[in-house]
């Protein structure tokens, strides 16, 4: 019943070997490919390694988290992160670029991303949605269940916390912003600049608003598949933005470029969209005008090489990301009270954890003094219905401290022993004793979701 | 007080007023910009007194000559920032202006005797020539150090170092010099277009002079001195950069370097000319 998290990030890997992995994982069916790989890993005893599995992909990092069973141990994680790093890479000492966190830490890292705390803006909305999505993903692929469910929705009730009892959101720091603010040291009034957005990515999106909000009037969609665009421009903008706002085929976005002043590119392509030779004879169209590209897809889908040519400013995600370290000051501040909110959440989601450990306890308990009460008031009622009202008011009345005692002693670990001497003083065969007991998938269920994938929620975008 | 030390006044009001930029509120950077102008007000003054004092008949003298260059530098700075409210202008070109008075306060005060030979013509045109070569200069002056901005500005844009993003939004310095907004190459090009269109047909008209009085002078078109070779380099310069930029659209860090090599050029010429070989010229 642990809870593992493999993954990479911005902070871990460079660009480079985050486009190697997210290259594997672009598409939901690589991604189901992948899972499913996982969820065979076996052990020793032939017994799967992971009961559960997310894949979290987004521009800045790739996750897998994953509840392991009871049986798998320490060397077991290490041995899932061998295995997912002999998968996107050949190279040596690749594990490095992967961190790994157990349980405790696992959960708070998750909690964290969730809320933004981990992002290379702090505090950058998307995120929150890009979980929500991969969750919803491994609910399609049933690969969720109890413990990844609560876990995920405790995350999300987590994020919430975080962006409306924290000022995390509330200064406008994000790579749209980022993006918005480096067009200005380039280009006096944007009100008169031409953007081209090619793709329909979120970032993409958000760009594009923040940049009709900054007086911006000319943009062109260009996707390649043009009802995909419509649809997009459709969904993402308002009423008033819709009128700034153009779809052009893909074939022809190129004829658009030396009219163009900002590139903006966040498309799902694996190659270059736009390479060297194309901007070359592009600005000499242009007359030399300057050019503004801004890369935010991974993997990336404008030649770096570009930046060389004059007048042509070239930016990915990763040299935005750079550029707003230093301006986040005002976030890394709230982001200290958010972490108190995260533990508290963590701990909160820990308590629950554990006392799942003791629930087959107390069902068992329960039921080894509901059968002594059964034998002994046999002799001397016969009425049955009587008899287990009782049998119940006894039990009940008997253990309502011991157990009491025994969930408290779930949420603290130091407690542990005591569960180990309740089992020997009172004789608890826990596998048998359970066996055909509902009451324990009563207990279970209490505080959480069903194992079925109806419990896939609905996005708050 | 000699005319020298009245150079003097100006140039301690603008060193004075740097102080205010080592303060972090923006009452001082607003008295940094006030105290710019009250210097370029007396500057005016002291020019005033001197036209009533000495009239055009004693304008050939180096000290003068540096002094009223310095005046005009500043009065392009102060019409450019009205014109393109950028006051960080302001900082990077008084500079120029604090050389010239300074220069002005050690150059020599005897004024250099026009050729009695000259005719009341040949003394207008001098005059014209001077004038109009001098504000020339200061446009590609202002030019030059608008180039180097650019060039400093585009490289960290390129090497995506070094470049605060935000300019520190709050900080009073950025709301003041930059509007909150910072450098933009788009409007650096400009102002440094805008300093070629005007300047280089004042040039040209102010080196048509010079050729005149050459002619006027020693009866020759020309004659061979590094002065005219120098000053005919420069115009090639600014020449071949103003066709690029009308024909083949020529911008950015090109047209920023050509700005800087005609100006380092004027630089050379005007030594030259003035403090290394004055004979060159003509003057003696």
């Amino acid at each position: 019943m642990d809870i593992l998290i493999i993954g990479l990030s911005h902070k871990s890997a460079d660009i480079g070997d985050r486009e190697i992995v997210s290259k594997k994982l672009l598409t939901p069916e690589l991604r189901q490919v992948f899972a499913k790989k996982l969820l065979n890993l076996k052990d020793e005893g032939n017994r799967p390694l992971i009961n559960e599995l997310v894949i979290l992909t987004t521009c800045n990092r790739s996750e897998f988290i994953m509840d392991l069973p009871q049986w798998a141990v320490g060397g077991n994680a290490h041995f899932i992160k061998d295995y997912i790093s002999g998968y996107f890479f050949d190279k040596k000492g690749s594990d490095n670029l992967f961190y790994m966190h157990l349980n405790f830490e696992a959960i708070k890292h998750l909690f964290s991303v969730a809320s933004s705390l981990d992002s290379m803006v702090i505090g950058e909305p998307q995120i929150l949605g890009q979980i929500k999505d991969a969750y919803n993903e491994a609910c399609e692929f049933k690969m969720n269940g109890q413990v990844l469910n609560k876990l995920f929705h405790k995350a999300f009730y987590c994020a919430k916390r975080v962006r409306t009892e924290t000022k995390i959101a509330s200064s406008p720091v994000s790579i749209s912003y980022a993006a918005v603010e480096l067009s200005k040291k380039i280009f006096n009034s944007l009100s008169e600049k031409t953007i081209l957005l090619l793709g329909t990515g979120e970032m993409g999106k958000l760009t594009a608003k923040h940049f009709i909000k900054c007086g911006v009037h000319n943009i062109y969609i260009a996707n390649r598949t043009k009802e995909k665009a419509h649809h997009f421009v459709e969904e993402s903008f308002g009423a008033n933005e819709k009128n700034y706002v153009d779809v052009i085929d893909f074939s022809e976005y190129y004829k658009l470029l030396p009219h163009t002043d900002i590139v903006l590119c966040s498309t799902g392509s694996q190659d270059y969209v736009l390479r060297y030779d194309d901007i070359v004879s592009v600005i000499k169209l242009r007359k030399q005008r300057p050019l503004f590209l801004i890369d935010v897809s991974v993997p990336r889908n404008i030649d770096p090489e570009i930046n060389k040519i004059s007048n042509v400013y070239l930016y990915d995600i990763d040299d935005i990301g750079k550029m707003i370290e230093d301006n986040l000051d005002i976030r890394k501040k709230e982001a200290e009270t958010a972490s108190e909110l995260v533990e508290i959440n963590v701990k909160e989601f820990m308590e629950w954890r554990n006392s799942l450990n003791v629930v087959p306890v107390i069902v068992s308990l329960r039921n080894k003094v509901k059968d002594i009460l059964e034998i002994e008031l046999s002799k001397y009622i016969s009425e049955k219905k009587e008899k287990d009202l009782i049998i119940n008011s006894l039990t009940n009345k008997i253990l309502h401290e011991p157990i009491t005692l025994i969930k408290k002693a779930a949420v603290d670990s130091n407690e542990t022993n005591m569960l180990e001497t309740l089992k020997t003083l009172f004789n608890l065969d826990l596998g048998k004793e359970i066996k055909n007991d509902n009451t324990i998938n009563k207990e279970l269920e209490k505080g959480f979701d069903n194992k079925n994938n109806s419990s896939r929620i609905k996005l708050i975008k | 007080m000699t005319l020298g030390e009245l150079y003097l006044i100006p140039f301690f009001i603008y060193i004075f007023s740097y102080l205010f930029l080592l303060s972090k509120e923006k009452k001082f950077y607003q008295a940094f910009i006030f105290l710019i102008y009250a210097g370029f007000i007396i500057q005016s003054l002291i020019l005033v007194i001197w036209f009533n004092l000495h009239g055009f008949k004693d304008l050939i003298s180096v000290d003068w000559i540096v002094f009223f260059n310095a005046w005009l530098t500043m009065m392009v700075v102060i019409l450019f920032n009205l014109f393109y409210k950028a006051k960080y202008i302001l900082i990077y070109v008084t500079p120029l202006a604090l050389i010239n008075l300074l220069i002005g306060f050690f150059a020599p005060h005897n004024y250099l005797t026009m050729k009695p030979f000259f005719s009341s013509l040949d003394q207008a045109t001098l005059i014209t020539h001077i004038i109009l070569i001098l504000i020339g200069d200061s446009l590609f002056a202002l030019a030059f150090i608008i180039s180097l901005i650019y060039i400093f500005q585009e490289r960290r844009i390129k090497l995506k170092k070094n470049l605060k993003l935000f300019d520190k939004k709050n900080h009073p310095f950025d709301e003041v010099f930059y509007r909150g907004k910072g450098y933009n190459l788009e409007l650096l090009d400009s102002m440094n277009y805008f300093c070629l269109k005007i300047g280089f047909p004042l040039i040209t008209v102010g080196i048509a002079m010079g050729i005149y009085l050459s002619s006027s002078l020693f009866k020759s078109f020309m004659i061979i001195k590094p002065i005219e070779i120098m000053s005919l380099i420069t115009w090639l310069i600014y020449a071949v950069l103003l066709h690029e930029r009308v024909a083949k659209g020529l911008r950015g860090k090109k047209a920023a370097v050509f700005s800087i090599a005609g100006f380092l050029l004027i630089l050379s010429s005007l030594t030259f000319s003035f403090y290394l070989f004055p004979e060159f010229h003509g003057f003696k």
